[in-house]
């Protein structure tokens, strides 16, 4: 479904994203794990279109999208959501995931007609709004969400986007504890046949979620495996452990 | 998001039936202004779908105003199109400059697009002013009025002029009404409110504003068509910036995103301007001294005031309905802003 051969990006001589290559079936869960510094948000913006790569490829679907606008990726079904909350500020729930639903099914042209309106469109919204928990909330404005049900919107708006591939960009960065399992069991919810990456500093997180397991490092990959495997790695250990942790 | 809520409704109602019976009862210096207060109206609430719903604040709307009223004047009085026909013509060329314009600043935003709307606008005043063919800074003079006698109508009566302005101004705000309860319309203040997330949500941004931009544009080209007509000239001095400047005053004093809102500034700032050149003719500077005031006050303007002091009632009316200790303070008014 997604899948990365030999991807590159330096800026200067600085090799951020040095010959990284995977691949996601469908509906399979992977976390690409990193420590600061790592290059997930590079290799994450290569994905999503914002930066063009030096080399390699990116398949969609069996589509190369390397030369493909950030929105053009959208239309043929990745979908992302922000490490920073990206919102509607002053729509409510309803009409921030109905718009963002609009616009993949290009109900945006009419000049009369309101398609967000459509009675699919609202019913898909308020089944997205079930599945991130914001279904009581529907009708509320989203500058007057918690910092909690705004990260959950966020991934609202990323799955409204209808995606076959979903990107997470560290979705549980600036949240409690209790929200980081929240967090797990929504995405434990979300339809199977949805291929999800998610980039992710937080290892329990990842071992959580993933079927599978990238660990970056200077741009390179480390690790390629399962999670039960990275859990038990040396090498995955003393990155985010640091050498000191094996001398203990 | 704007909804055609009762109150607005309400409020535009109460402004037409006015305009209506002032077109009929005041004499004839008070139809000048009438049509004066509908003209700008129409300025005012084209430039808030563009400035106040779509987020991009124009300084170069006079332009269009001028577009159109030097393209009704070159197709009646060079090209021998009739009137009616031309009015209908002269959108055209209105569309495609805001279309044009729209799809150029697609990229730039803020100040920004402030400047290159700004540097628009004086291209084309200036082009029009230095243009011999056009009447350079004479402008043009012995515009002919649409010719509606075969259905009974006489445009050179001063009542049935003004009284078809109004009509032509509630028309235009029924239709902008309507857009922006539209797909469009939802659209267009979603990218006001976050053009990132648009496109990360796979919307092609520029098609969207260069629409906005072309429809606000044929809307102020349609009120220089009439313009062109109620004077019967047209003149540079209709798409001076400072025109520009006066309609976007007009919009933030009666307030943005409320689409009636500007109707009602403009209303206040023409009868004020009237009203205070009695006395002095330093009226701009008591426009300025209420500019401040409104903008220190929360920069919602006159109606955008009403609209919130209204929604502050009914919430706490409907706080007290409900049992002691529970509110549904977070729930977004019918009435609320946009």
């Amino acid at each position: 479904m997604l899948e990365v051969v030999e991807l590159s990006k330096a800026f200067g001589a600085l090799r951020v994203t040095n010959n990284v290559s995977f691949r996601l079936e469908k509906g399979e869960r992977r976390v690409v794990l990193g420590p600061n510094g790592a290059g997930k948000t590079t290799l994450f913006n290569l994905l999503t279109g914002e930066l063009s790569p030096d080399s390699g490829r990116i398949n969609i679907d069996g589509v190369t999208v390397n030369q493909m606008l950030p929105n053009e990726r959208v239309r043929l079904g990745l979908g992302r959501s922000f490490q920073k909350n990206n919102l509607f500020d002053g729509l409510t729930v309803g009409e921030s995931l109905r718009l963002a639903l609009a616009i993949k099914r290009q109900k945006t042209f009419s000049l009369w007609r309101d398609g967000t309106r459509d009675a699919g469109i609202v019913e898909r919204a308020e089944e997205i709004a079930g599945m991130v928990g914001l279904t009581s909330q529907i009708d509320v404005s989203c500058d007057a969400l918690s910092y909690g049900a705004r990260r959950q919107l966020e991934v609202g708006l990323a799955l409204a986007s209808e995606p076959k591939v979903l990107l997470m960009d560290e979705p549980t960065s600036g949240v409690g504890p209790d929200m980081t399992d929240a967090f797990t069991a929504m995405v434990g919810g979300l339809p199977r046949d949805l291929t999800i990456l998610i980039i992710e500093h937080d290892l329990d997180v990842a071992f959580d979620i993933a079927d599978s397991v990238t660990v970056l490092n200077f741009g390179k990959v480390v690790f390629d495996g399962t999670p039960e495997a990275a859990r038990t790695s040396r090498e995955v250990r003393e990155i985010y452990l640091g050498d000191w942790a094996g001398d203990a | 998001m704007y909804y055609p809520s009762k109150l607005r409704s309400a409020v535009a109602a109460l402004l037409f039936v006015a305009g209506i019976v002032a077109a009929f009862q005041a004499g004839y210096f008070g139809k000048e202004i009438l049509v004066e207060i509908a003209l700008y109206a129409l300025l005012a609430l084209s430039l808030d779908f563009l400035a106040g719903f779509g987020g991009m604040v124009s300084l170069g709307h006079a332009a269009f105003y001028g577009i159109g009223g030097y393209a009704y004047v070159i197709m009646t009085m060079e090209a021998g199109v009739p009137p009616l026909a031309a009015m209908a013509l002269a959108l055209v060329p209105c569309f495609a400059a805001g279309w044009l314009l729209g799809i150029v600043t697609s990229k730039v935003r803020g100040i920004f697009y402030i400047m290159a709307t700004l540097a628009f606008g004086q291209m084309i005043y200036v082009f029009t002013f230095q243009n011999r063919m056009l009447g350079g800074s004479d402008g043009v003079a012995g515009v002919p009025r649409i010719d509606l006698t075969a259905i009974g109508i006489d445009m050179n009566d001063p009542s049935i002029f003004a009284c078809a302005v109004v009509v032509a101004t509630g028309l235009v705000y029924l239709v902008f009404s309507r857009i922006l309860t539209s797909s469009f319309g939802r659209t267009l203040v979603g990218l006001h409110r976050n053009e990132n997330r648009m496109r990360a949500l796979g919307l092609s941004v520029r098609w969207y504003k260069a629409m906005a931009s072309g429809l606000a544009g044929t809307a102020a080209g349609f009120a220089g068509t009439i313009a062109a007509q109620h004077t019967m000239f047209v003149s540079p001095g209709m798409m001076d910036w400072t025109t520009s400047g006066e309609v976007l005053i007009m919009v933030i004093l009666g307030g943005l995103e409320t689409l009636i809102g500007p109707v009602v500034g403009a209303a206040f700032v023409v009868l004020l301007k009237h009203e205070i050149s009695e006395f002095t003719n330093h009226w701009h500077f008591f426009i300025g001294v209420f500019l401040i005031v409104a903008i220190l006050a929360g920069g919602r303007g006159l109606y955008g005031s009403l609209e919130a002091g209204v929604a502050r009632l009914t919430r706490r009316k409907s706080e007290r309905e409900q049992e002691p200790g529970k509110t549904t303070a977070q729930k977004n008014p019918e009435a609320g802003n946009a």
